[in-house]
């Protein structure tokens, strides 16, 4: 934990050395979701209310999933990348620290442009949250396990690579459905594709489950949230260990 | 001519032999017809059957030619255009007796053609099981040189916003402006009948919607030749457009150094 922490400000260090950059890089991603949020505007004043959806709903969601998303795909940016660091080669001088290899791996980097989702989340969901103590309190646990969620199935989805020797393709893909069927609201999807939503691709627990807390409290919906987001670091964190025993290098020393 | 031939057929060959990104870009597409088909369901039930008289099988159809026809150009070709400008290789491009963008657009075009050939058609078939034939067999025929117009014209345009990095030297926040212009002005997201009126008057001025609507509307029942007529003006100005800002931007080069 320790080792992760030191890494983790070298990281944070490194991504504000460029304060310009930064600012800019977050800027884009702001605007990228203030024209989704013109989406759903848009989309719910035409239609109305959508299976007890509307766009005050919408708008929480989107906040809970910019800021999960900005602490995983930001803050720990490489879960994204396993794959791709898998079919490379390029783990090489992970391996040769002292330090576990995915807590190093997942805390290295840090991607600016995300943190531009982080900041929107937050914003978001002060100007349209309801704000109150306890939906705050929620908001931020939501959001803490929802990113945990989506840690632990882009390491997972990532590691699988070591064992498909492709070029971190289903890794990809996984990242892609992952991110697109967590923007719209559960109830939208019916029949098998709740399945998925629960098993393969577990949107439902990054930005469903999330949801409904906050607007719907229950220990239950609470409960199962807590053993997804364990359950899924677990599964990440095993798949990554079980393939490193399968690491090829590809003579490639890069700082991952 | 045989020189943007071969560079078609290069672009062509390119990106069949990538079959795992072909198989990523397939996947996804077929992903984005479930949610989508998922949202409309729920919101035409929600609205007693229509939305400004699309029917949710319209709207299905819609979406299969509105995302086909934007998932065949590379995500971010703008911000590629921009590396390749501000790291030289366009210095270099310009050593070969071909236009620089003419090739570009050429090879390109041989990519996003296998590219819609391997979203649209699995797609389509998915959609023919699901919910039957689209609503018109001529909207349907006029969708299919719609939508090679409407991925030509999504080349052209990202060609002319690219070449800001002639002079700007980064063409990232271009990219998003530009994809943004396409999700909601191009229609890809909502048929441009669903914008309120100020919104769809300028969605309708710019050439964003030869981009998405245009073959989407074609494709959800709609028989409007005109709006073939309307990609092709639009093709022949962007592709000048092209021309001229890359030509201003080889200018700029040869003065000032790459």
């Amino acid at each position: 934990m320790k080792n992760a922490l030191a890494v983790f400000r070298t990281a944070t260090a490194e991504a504000a050395a460029n304060r310009r950059s930064l600012g800019f890089q977050m800027a884009i991603m702001i605007a990228n979701d203030v024209a989704w949020v013109g989406f759903w505007i848009l989309f719910f004043r035409k239609v109305g209310e959508v299976r007890g959806w509307d766009a005050n709903r919408m708008l929480v969601l989107f906040a809970i999933l910019t800021t999960l998303g900005g602490i995983a795909l930001g803050l720990f940016s490489n879960c994204r990348h396993v794959g791709r660091l898998a079919a490379g080669g390029e783990l090489d001088h992970v391996l040769t620290l002292p330090v576990d290899p995915l807590a190093y791996t997942l805390t290295r980097k840090i991607e600016p442009i995300f943190l531009g989702d982080l900041a929107f989340g937050v914003v978001l969901f002060v100007l349209a949250g309801d704000l109150t103590v306890e939906r705050t309190l929620l908001y931020l646990a939501a959001s803490l396990c929802g990113a945990a969620v989506l840690i632990g199935f882009l390491v997972f989805g990532g590691s699988l690579t070591f064992f498909s020797r492709g070029r971190g393709e289903a890794g990809e893909l996984g990242f892609q459905a992952i991110l697109l069927l967590s923007s719209y609201p559960l109830e939208i999807f019916g029949g098998a594709t709740k399945v998925l939503l629960f098993t393969a691709v577990p949107a439902a627990f990054v930005s469903g489950l999330p949801t409904r807390l906050v607007e719907d409290f229950d220990v239950v919906t609470a409960a199962v949230l807590v053993a997804a987001a364990a359950g899924f670091l677990g599964l990440g964190s095993f798949t990554f260990r079980l393939g490193l025993r399968r690491y090829t290098s590809g003579a490639l020393w890069t700082r991952a | 001519m045989n020189i943007y031939r071969a560079a078609f057929a290069a672009g062509f060959g390119r990106a069949v032999r990538q079959p795992g990104d072909l198989a990523v870009r397939a996947g996804f597409y077929l992903l984005l017809l479930l949610t989508f088909a998922a949202l409309w369901n729920a919101a035409t039930a929600a609205q007693g059957g229509d939305i400004e008289g699309y029917t949710f099988a319209a709207l299905v159809w819609y979406v299969v030619a509105a995302e086909g026809a934007v998932n065949a150009t590379k995500p971010r070709l703008i911000e590629e255009i921009g590396d390749a400008i501000g790291s030289g290789l366009i210095a270099v491009e310009m050593l070969r007796p071909v236009s620089v963008v003419g090739f570009r657009l050429a090879a390109e075009t041989g990519e996003a053609l296998a590219r819609v050939l391997a979203v649209v058609v699995p797609g389509a078939v998915v959609v023919l099981l699901a919910e039957g034939p689209p609503p018109s067999s001529a909207g349907a025929l006029l969708a299919v040189p719609s939508l090679v117009l409407a991925f030509g014209c999504n080349l052209a345009g990202q060609h002319v916003f690219a070449a800001s990095a002639f002079w700007v030297n980064d063409a990232k926040a271009t990219w998003f402006l530009y994809q943004k212009f396409v999700f909601l002005l191009g229609g890809m997201l909502l048929p441009l009948e669903f914008l309120p009126g100020g919104l769809e008057f300028w969605a309708r001025t710019l050439p964003f919607w030869t981009m998405a609507y245009a073959p989407a509307r074609l494709l959800s029942g709609r028989a409007e030749p005109m709006l073939l007529l309307g990609q092709v003006v639009w093709l022949v100005a962007l592709v000048a457009a092209a021309l001229a800002v890359f030509g201003a931007g080889e200018r700029r080069l040869q003065v000032a150094g790459g």
